[in-house]
């Protein structure tokens, strides 16, 4: 028996798990204080995070948070980031709240680049980043791990403080 | 008012969802713990720079 795949629509297999990648539609990240994917299945075993120029509006670090039918979950991550920039000492930082992305603490930082976060078991997830910031010519990578109480359905980008995004847009590719 | 955007990949539909009270509590919250642990590691490389940064001491 032959297979024949044309690329016209998507390809399930028995799990339901859609085969190859499914990208969300991009979204500006001009507003807000948080981009949210919803709605994301339940064999998602890796989600890419993009970001192209994003920046914040005042100091604050970009934060990626899971959630589940319960909703978005804002503690137990380990996480951690760094920045390594060319004419200055590195800076970095750690946080519980969700995966951090360390941009820096001056105004105009912007990241782009991208953050993975992969099903290691059960609902244990696993992140890691790396980007960069032309602000301060810089390079931003680090990672961490979050055990979800219930099978992940959504995706929160956010910022650790009141900051709303001011630039550049975000968006994901999921995949089984 | 603070507001986030909503993209439910499963229908494709993109919303601007207002904060609810509740929500913006529980965020506010999270910025201050942030906040704490910000001051605390800022304090804490200010001392290892501190001490990396005096001279060891020499015999006479």
């Amino acid at each position: 028996m032959s297979v024949i795949i044309d690329g016209s629509t998507s390809v399930t297999i028995n799990s339901g798990a859609v085969l190859g990648i499914t990208s969300a539609p991009a979204q500006a990240s001009t507003s807000g204080t948080s981009i949210d994917f919803t709605g994301l299945p339940s064999w998602v075993k890796r989600i890419t995070v993009m970001f192209n120029g994003v920046s914040l509006s005042s100091t604050a670090q970009f934060l990626v948070q899971l959630g589940d039918s319960g909703g978005i979950e804002n503690t137990s991550y380990v996480s951690s980031s760094a920045q390594a920039r060319d004419a200055l000492a590195s800076i970095g930082g750690t946080s519980t709240a969700g995966f951090l992305i360390y941009q820096g603490s001056g105004g105009g930082n912007n990241a782009t680049g991208i953050m993975t976060i992969c099903l290691i078991s059960g609902t244990t997830w696993i992140s890691s980043h790396s980007a960069g910031n032309t602000a301060a010519s810089s390079g931003i990578s680090g990672g961490g791990t979050k055990t979800l109480s219930d099978t992940l359905t959504q995706i929160r980008i956010t910022s650790t403080s009141t900051d709303t995004f001011d630039a550049g847009s975000i968006n994901i590719l999921y995949e089984g | 008012m603070t507001h986030r955007i909503v993209v439910n990949v499963e229908t494709g539909v993109t919303s601007i969802v207002e904060y609810t009270a509740e929500e913006q509590a529980v965020h506010d919250a999270a910025v201050a713990a942030q906040v704490a642990a910000e001051a605390a590691a800022a304090e804490a490389q200010a001392l290892a720079d501190a001490a990396a940064a005096t001279p060891a001491p020499t015999e006479a």
